[in-house]
């Protein structure tokens, strides 16, 4: 077996090995490669940007779990850190009970950055079993889907929520979604029943099926994976509405060089494939 | 280096090595690290089930309230259990009757609005796409892409004349979807496999901020 032969029988560790360098090493030695804003991203941004304190409350459903933290979790700090900074409203729930957990992760994290009231600047409903009749629900009364938010209290207590009856009290919704339940639904019903607007922040993994949505106006906005996320940290920091070290911007180096190891792989793969076709 | 003291990150640590050791090979870390998984996840999905659904949705409004209108829900759930008892196996199909119906008159309108109607709309030309020549280009490789993928799904006629080369044109475009899809889903596994070296790196070790 000659060198081009034995390029379609690379061990599978060698594979694993490398890939695991090419994305370590740029995490500890960054390279600084820039990041490019998708319209798509700026889209959403620019959405949440044209909100003021005035404006009606935004609606961010973490429907996610911890297996999908790498890429949405830094969508929902970039997002709240926008409009925290600009004293947006904020609504947060969950369609996915493991959401929860996320959501409350970020208020801990946000909380050492911006000193916002509970009730007054934001809002967390929860998370309540049954997708559908929870998307519907709210189109038509948001307490009545969720008397009391996630820590017990009356919604109507809450002077945020006062205001709030279902979607036309919304200015915008996100949904961070990692598949089902998630934009899907919200989509299928806030959006094409209730006409609300809604922003996509997705798995990489459901990218492509979103894009359509966005061609048609039907989604205003779309974050894709871990790209999308530090493209948003990318506009965040450009606006100055936060400053540091995101985990999205930091992975994206890491993301780059594994490509690209991808990318080798597999163009020597197919030159030993029709080498050794060619052989046969 | 500024490793992390907390007991519940070197955890952690732990089983992300431990499924990490697969890519070696099978071995009893990487099992044990699966079984715990499993067993959690099931006493978690139980635990939920109870605490945000059953309790609070019927135990709650039935026992505790005293709404008698909570016994239809009751009667309707407990007839997925007839499935275990043969002489009553038939009844099992009332919920499910009752969740078809349900599901199917709030989901077709809503499906038809969502992908039928606003999609053709949007695949349609229109005078606004044309008011820059890039939207207008982009407007015509969405028409060509949609018709001739449509084509190539098309099978009541012999494909011959005219719908042979559009049917290979929508093979190109179907091609470049999974293409785009492949290269999302690389991407995501690349996302999965940095976000835990960070927290190995980062969380654990301390070597990242």
């Amino acid at each position: 077996m000659n060198f081009l032969e034995s390029l379609t029988k690379i061990p599978r560790r060698i594979i694993f090995l490398t890939i695991a360098i090419a994305v370590a090493v740029p995490l500890i030695i960054p390279i600084g490669i820039p990041v490019n804003v998708m319209p798509q991203s700026k889209k959403l941004f620019d959405a949440v940007d044209g909100l003021t304190s005035d404006s009606k409350p935004v609606l961010i459903s973490c429907d996610f779990d911890p297996q999908s933290l790498p890429e949405l979790y830094p969508m929902l700090l970039a997002v709240m850190r926008q409009c925290f900074s600009r004293n947006v409203k904020v609504i947060l729930m969950a369609l996915w009970p493991q959401g929860t957990g996320m959501v409350e992760m970020g208020l801990e994290e946000l909380s050492q950055e911006f000193t916002k009231e509970y009730g007054v600047d934001y809002v967390f409903l929860g998370y309540k079993f049954g997708v559908a009749a929870v998307v519907l629900g709210m189109g038509e009364n948001i307490s009545g889907v969720f008397p009391v938010d996630y820590y017990g209290t009356p919604l109507d207590s809450l002077q945020l929520m006062k205001p709030v009856r279902n979607y036309k009290d919304i200015s915008l919704i996100v949904t961070l979604s990692t598949g089902d339940p998630g934009w899907r639904q919200w989509l299928l019903y806030a959006q094409s029943r209730y006409g609300a607007r809604l922003g996509v922040g997705v798995t990489a993994v459901s990218a492509a099926d979103v894009y359509p949505y966005v061609e048609t106006g039907q989604v205003t906005g779309l974050l894709a994976g871990m790209k999308g996320a530090s493209e948003y940290e990318t506009l965040v920091q450009r606006k100055g509405y936060a400053e540091g070290i995101f985990r999205a911007s930091q992975g994206m180096d890491a993301q780059s060089l594994g490509h690209l190891l991808i990318m080798i792989f597999i163009i020597l793969g197919n030159v030993g494939y029709f080498y050794t076709r060619r052989k046969r | 280096m500024n490793i992390s003291p907390d007991p519940w990150v070197w955890l952690a640590a732990f089983l992300t090595l431990c499924i990490f050791s697969f890519l070696y090979r099978d071995n009893v870390l990487y099992r044990f690290a699966e079984h715990l998984f499993v067993g959690v996840s099931a006493g978690y999905l139980v635990a939920l089930t109870w605490h945000n659904q059953i309790y609070p949705n019927l135990i709650v409004p039935l026992f505790v309230e005293g709404n008698l209108f909570y016994i239809i829900p009751l009667a309707f759930a407990l007839c997925y259990f007839a499935r275990f008892v043969p002489r009553f196996n038939h009844m099992i199909r009332l919920p499910i009757a009752f969740l078809l119906g349900w599901g199917s008159g709030v989901a077709i309108p809503a499906f038809f609005q969502r992908d039928i109607l606003r999609q053709t709309q949007g695949t349609l030309l229109v005078r606004d796409a044309f008011t820059r020549w890039d939207s207008g280009l982009w407007a015509v490789v969405i028409l060509v892409g949609v018709v001739s993928t449509l084509i190539y799904f098309f099978f009541s006629r012999e494909r011959k004349g005219i719908i042979k080369p559009t049917a290979n044109l929508g093979v190109i475009f179907i091609m470049l979807g999974f293409g785009a899809s492949f290269g999302y889903t690389v991407m995501a596994r690349i996302s999965l496999l940095i976000g835990r070296l960070q927290f190995l790196l980062g969380d654990w070790l301390g070597i990242i901020r």
